[in-house]
């Protein structure tokens, strides 16, 4: 009887185990993410509803909604680092986009063996330190002994104080990010161009298309997909933007070059609101959600969705 | 000259600027670490000089350069570690096992991946502070798992869904456990895979600021917030920036190269080969 019964435990354990071992694989990944990312953020939404200055007082004080309030409505501090921060995306994401796909379409004619040196060169840019890529364009941008400046003037024009004025600053940090990501652009979309199918470009080639025929009516539609997520890709990350813009100007001149981003630094590190800081990076986080999840909703309907 | 000719070299001339733009602000910072101070600061540039590597023997001796290089490099390869083993866990899981739910949580995981990180720094921030883990290389271990986890097992998922499964069945049958069968067969199948995905958790470690700016603040700091750290009221040292600044790209530049047949892929998060 007792056999019978422990023969039992032993199968329905067995199948059991079979049924759920995919559960203790996949178990810890996920304790992790709830305990380190979901845990956090519902913590920091509670406390978005509160008010708590690190330095003043010692208890959180429940507000409801009047962090959110002060945002949309009283807040003019917001509405300009909104301003600045997509004027940041619109001002780098078409451009690195557009030059990009130039040096893609231009790389992709050469055959010899050079190419595997060019494309190594196209991800330096992409892997290096951000901060670092801060440093070298903060060091180009010296009004004083820079090279920027050095080029400027050898060519007779007066020398310029890029990062220096409220004018100049934002067009200088998207520059140097042009520089930091058009590489990258431009190695996602080498990578689409040498996969597409050789088969439709002879086909045309024997008809006697045009070389810009070729490329309006074979080469862009079918590079679609590829284009669309190196978009998706950079737009997300253009709000990420922060290192860049600690070391190029911290936000200044004025506000000037302040992004959402930046700002929600601020308040919470600098001025130690933290309920007030909480309930920006909400915001940012339900921007950056609803933007990404349109996006993948159109790269779904066009049925070219990935993975 | 025809206009053939005219074309290719007209082809060459814009090749070779594209390179020159890409190349050049990174020389521009190995050439000022080499520099002497008063070489460095006068106007205009310098371009033939004696090479020195005295701005390097100066932040070690003046600066905890050394301390920052050692907290990098224990935080980046630790976090690779952990999320080498538990990503490759669930990354199998997700790309062997059929259950009910699979493609909504390899979702979730994606989008974790995407999160702003100024959103999770103040949460972070405070539990770390309550933890007492504040300036301890622990907390940065930990909070890189954030974005880390989240990208191995998307890569490992792809690497496991790319090598045949029959071995892995044939495996089973002859009785070996389903751990066993991971760990022994599939794991070494996608040793290429795991060595690019562990290249990229590490450079990603390595290069974060935002994290480490917040939850260090003398003996974690790390080498990128180090650096900036030499930005002062008072004026910038440019000798021990742009030498910390080359020290900080040798690893990743040097790692770039290794792992370069399979960047396009982690850089896409695996929607390009």
């Amino acid at each position: 009887m007792t056999k019978n019964k422990n023969r039992k435990i032993i199968v329905f354990l067995s199948v059991i185990r079979r049924r759920y071992t995919w559960l203790f694989f996949l178990a810890p990944v996920i304790i992790i993410l709830i305990s380190i990312v979901i845990f956090p953020l519902i913590f920091s939404l509670s406390l978005s509803f509160h008010e708590w200055n690190v330095i003043r007082g010692k208890e959180w004080t429940w507000i409801g909604l009047e962090n959110y309030k002060t945002i949309f409505l009283y807040d003019p501090y917001f509405r300009s680092t909104l301003k600045v921060t997509f004027l940041y995306l619109l001002g780098t994401v078409p451009l690195q986009f557009a030059l990009g796909l130039a040096v893609a379409l231009i790389l992709n004619r050469i055959t010899t063996k050079i190419i595997g040196f060019l494309r190594t060169t196209l991800i330096v840019p992409t892997t290096m330190t951000p901060v670092v890529v801060g440093i070298i364009w903060r060091l180009m941008y010296n009004p004083d002994l820079g090279m920027l400046n050095y080029f400027l003037t050898l060519f007779g024009f007066p020398p310029i104080n890029w990062v220096g004025k409220p004018e100049t600053a934002l067009p200088s940090v998207m520059m140097a990010d042009i520089w930091e990501w058009t590489p990258f652009m431009a190695l996602i979309l080498l990578a689409g161009l040498q996969a597409l199918p050789q088969d439709s470009f002879e086909a045309a080639i024997v008809d006697g298309a045009s070389s810009w025929q070729i490329f309006r009516y074979i080469t862009l539609p079918l590079l679609t997909p590829i284009m669309m997520v190196a978009l998706l890709i950079r737009i997300m990350d253009s709000f990420k933007t922060f290192d860049l813009i600690f070391v190029l100007t911290q936000g200044g001149p004025g506000m000037s070059t302040e992004v959402l981003n930046y700002y929600t630094y601020r308040y919470g590190f600098k001025f130690f609101h933290m309920g007030y800081a909480s309930a920006l990076s909400w915001l940012v986080l339900v921007i950056v959600t609803v933007i990404s999840i349109s996006l993948i909703r159109v790269l779904q309907t066009k049925n070219i969705a990935k993975g | 000259m025809n206009i053939r000719t005219l074309k290719t070299a007209i082809f060459i001339i814009i090749t070779v600027l594209i390179f020159i733009v890409i190349l050049f602000p990174p020389f521009i910072l190995f050439f000022t670490s080499i520099k002497t101070e008063s070489e460095a600061l006068s106007f205009p540039p310098v371009w033939i000089f004696i090479p020195t590597l005295e701005n390097y023997r100066e932040a070690i001796q003046k600066t905890p350069i050394e301390n920052y290089l050692l907290n990098s490099l224990i935080i980046a390869s630790s976090n690779t570690g952990i999320v080498l083993f538990l990503g490759s866990l669930a990354g199998y899981a997700l790309a062997r096992f059929k259950f009910k739910g699979a493609e909504n949580i390899s979702f979730w995981i994606l989008s974790i991946r995407m999160m702003p990180p100024v959103a999770a720094i103040i949460p972070l921030y405070i539990i770390m502070k309550n933890l007492r883990l504040l300036d301890n290389p622990l907390s940065l271990i930990i909070t890189y798992l954030t974005f880390n986890l989240p990208f191995a097992v998307w890569m490992m998922k792809g690497f496991f869904q790319e090598v045949p499964k029959e071995i892995e069945e044939s495996a089973l049958v002859d009785g070996c456990s389903t751990f066993g069968t991971f760990w022994k067969i599939a794991m070494p199948l996608v040793a290429p895979g795991l060595v690019a995905t562990g290249i990229l958790t590490f450079i990603f470690s390595w290069n974060e600021f935002l994290f480490a700016l917040i939850l260090t603040g003398s003996k974690a700091v790390t080498l990128p917030v180090g650096i900036t750290s030499y930005i002062k009221e008072t004026g910038i040292g440019w000798g021990y920036m742009t030498a910390g600044g080359v020290l900080a790209l040798i690893p990743v530049m040097v790692f770039t190269i290794l792992a370069q047949k399979h960047l396009v892929k982690g850089l896409t998060m695996g929607a390009l080969k």
